[in-house]
């Protein structure tokens, strides 16, 4: 028995369109219920439906086999998983973001900056570790594109897909601090222990992800 | 006034059950590491936090801390390979080769989930001051026995060397930064960067193909053939000639069947210099073996020695078995004995027998409840024990 954990919403159901696509039966995981766990013995696999930023928890302590979720929750959770494919769709950015005028190098001439994001690890890493200053960070839980608009905070950190919400509220994307797409982790011990059942999926998904990618370009 | 009657985060009683099985596993590792000639050593529950820290062993938030009446910064005991490495370098003079092993309470911060606590049991060994594979599968071969020892049947132990990664980054001519993202690739088995490295840095084919290899999913090989071919580095070369050497010894001892490569497991870069290995089973995230060569370490105390050690977390294999299915017996005894209250010659006789059974090996609960036979019967019954004796004025 493989247990997968998907994150709830758009992104549970590109997974199980690719897992469908690679010869998986995932009729349970399609099953519109309000079931938390979703489980079919005939195929073998049982999902879990969790938020996404719990998906790499479960992963990471083998409560889920695999597990999968966009890189920005990876990179804010900072788990130690296995990072085996990336599937390519979820696509955004992990964007620094404020008002047009700070583009251009400007935002690094403001001191003390405050920042205001719902990824306080990934500002951390970003501002300390990358561009070497210290910030202050502002931990908020959604509708972080008020915070420089009242005054909260200079900038914020943030997914950006198509940036209209930023562009509609006078705001741009003033830094680019890494790509996001959904991800497929593995657990370390799953992956020794059940590589029989893991390795032959983790191959069909890859195969499905060319074809998709193929496709694409065409 | 607030009173606290639970326990601190990441700390655990161990109740009846548990607990005897534990113990009971404890003496069996006890006597496996003396079987074996590894001396068993205590080294003492706080240490300086210079030795975990100083040489970058461990990572300063995840000790727990707290100063001596100086204001000097200790920390509780971390794991069992420093202080041993410690022992080694000060005190062992010169009584080479050292065999040491250790089954004691291990404290890391910020460290609870998937079966892990913050305090926990670890049984280990250190040989100390040889080097060779065949010391190198010794201590592998020890790891093995341990874990059967305890009851972890489903075993499964992958063998990693830190000379592949170095002599593939010495082959690809590697700068520290381009090694360093590789490395944690790698670690994250995430071919996409390795990929993209690859192309920025002009990597030749069989160069990107053997940084892929090593990222691969499940990277366990049976055999050194499948990765020979890679590499051309003389390091990377003299690690694939010591995992030869050591599965070839493993299959000595019979331990074909637990072992695979994997050159993928890379091994801490500040501490491992040789073979690393991990061991793993069903119903825990995490291993619950850990072992290689460090000898470095040694060194940092200001004597270089080379060393190879595992340890095998006994809280989480215990954890790995209760889950597995693993029945829990600790009934309360075998035989209870009870006497008429106020009953002299009633209560010498109970004593007398209870301590006659006892000399027998079997577990006796004298009653000194004032419990009427009646009663005597049903708490025996309530706690599993098979036998009853009753002691009154005449008969038994």
């Amino acid at each position: 028995m493989l247990t997968i954990a998907l994150s709830k919403g758009r992104l549970a159901e590109q997974a199980i369109e690719l897992l469908e696509r690679a010869g998986y039966d995932c009729t349970a995981a399609k099953e519109k219920s309000r079931k938390l766990i979703l489980e079919d013995e005939k195929t073998g696999l049982r999902f879990i439906m969790a938020k996404p930023a719990d998906v790499p928890t479960y992963v990471e302590y083998g409560a889920a086999d695999l597990g999968v979720v966009g890189k920005d929750t990876l990179l804010e959770e900072g788990r130690q998983l296995y990072e085996v494919i990336d599937l390519g769709f979820g696509k955004c950015r992990m964007c620094v973001a404020g008002p047009k005028e700070l583009k251009d190098g400007k935002l690094d001439k403001i001191p003390n900056k405050r920042v205001g994001t719902k990824y306080p690890n990934i500002t951390r890493a970003y501002f300390e570790g990358v561009k070497k200053e210290s910030v202050e960070i502002i931990k908020l839980n959604g509708s972080v594109e008020l915070a420089p608009l009242i005054g909260l905070s200079e900038v914020i950190v943030d997914i950006v897909e198509s940036g209209r919400t930023l562009y509609e509220n006078g705001l741009d994307v003033i830094e680019t601090i890494a790509d996001i797409s959904a991800r497929v982790v593995v657990n370390r011990v799953s992956m020794k222990m059940k590589s029989d059942e893991i390795t032959p999926m983790i191959e069909k998904l890859k195969t499905q992800v060319e074809i998709m990618n193929s496709n694409k370009e065409e | 006034m607030s009173s606290k009657f639970y326990t601190p985060d990441g700390f655990n009683d161990t109740l009846p059950g548990v607990c005897a099985f534990k113990k009971d596993a404890e003496s069996k590792l006890r006597r496996l590491f003396f079987l074996h000639g590894y001396q068993e050593i205590e080294t003492p529950g706080f240490e300086y936090a210079d030795i975990y820290t100083k040489p970058d062993f461990v990572k300063e938030e995840d000790l727990y801390k707290l100063t001596d009446s100086k204001g000097r910064l200790l920390c509780a005991r971390y794991d069992g390979t420093i202080p041993a490495a410690r022992y080694a370098a000060t005190l062992a003079k010169d009584k080479f080769p050292l065999r040491l092993s250790y089954i004691e309470n291990m404290y890391r911060f910020n460290q609870t989930g998937g079966g892990r606590q913050s305090e926990f049991t670890q049984a280990g060994a250190e040989l100390m001051g040889i080097a060779g594979s065949d010391s190198d599968a010794e201590v592998i071969a020890m790891a093995i026995r341990s874990a059967l020892e305890v009851g972890v049947t489903d075993l499964q132990v992958s063998i990693g060397q830190t000379g592949l990664f170095e002599g593939a980054v010495n082959q690809a001519g590697l700068d520290e930064e381009t090694a360093g993202i590789i490395r944690n690739a790698i670690v994250a088995k995430d071919p996409v960067t390795i990929e993209r490295v690859a192309g920025e840095k002009d990597l030749s084919d069989n160069d990107r193909d053997m940084f892929l290899m090593f990222a691969q999913p499940s990277g366990d090989a049976d055999t050194v053939e499948e990765i020979r071919d890679f590499f051309t580095d003389p390091k990377a070369t003299e690690a694939i000639k010591n995992l030869e050497e050591i599965m070839e010894a493993l299959s000595d001892y019979g331990y074909d069947k637990y072992v695979s490569i994997d050159p993928g497991l890379l091994g801490s870069v500040d501490y491992y210099t040789g073979v690393v290995f991990k061991g793993y089973t069903y119903e825990v995230g995490f291993p619950i073996i850990g072992g290689g060569r460090y000898n470095k370490t040694v060194g940092a105390f200001g004597r270089d020695m080379e060393c190879v050690g595992f340890s095998l977390g006994l809280s989480l294999a215990i954890t790995a078995l209760i889950r597995q299915g693993l029945e829990l017996t600790d009934p309360v005894a075998e035989a209870v004995v009870g006497y008429e209250k106020g009953n002299k010659d009633a209560r010498v006789s109970a004593i007398t027998l209870a301590e006659q059974m006892r000399l027998g090996g079997t577990t006796v609960i004298l009653d000194t409840s004032s419990k009427s036979e009646e009663e005597l019967n049903a708490f025996a019954d309530d706690n599993d024990i098979g036998t009853v004796f009753w002691f009154d004025g005449g008969e038994k």
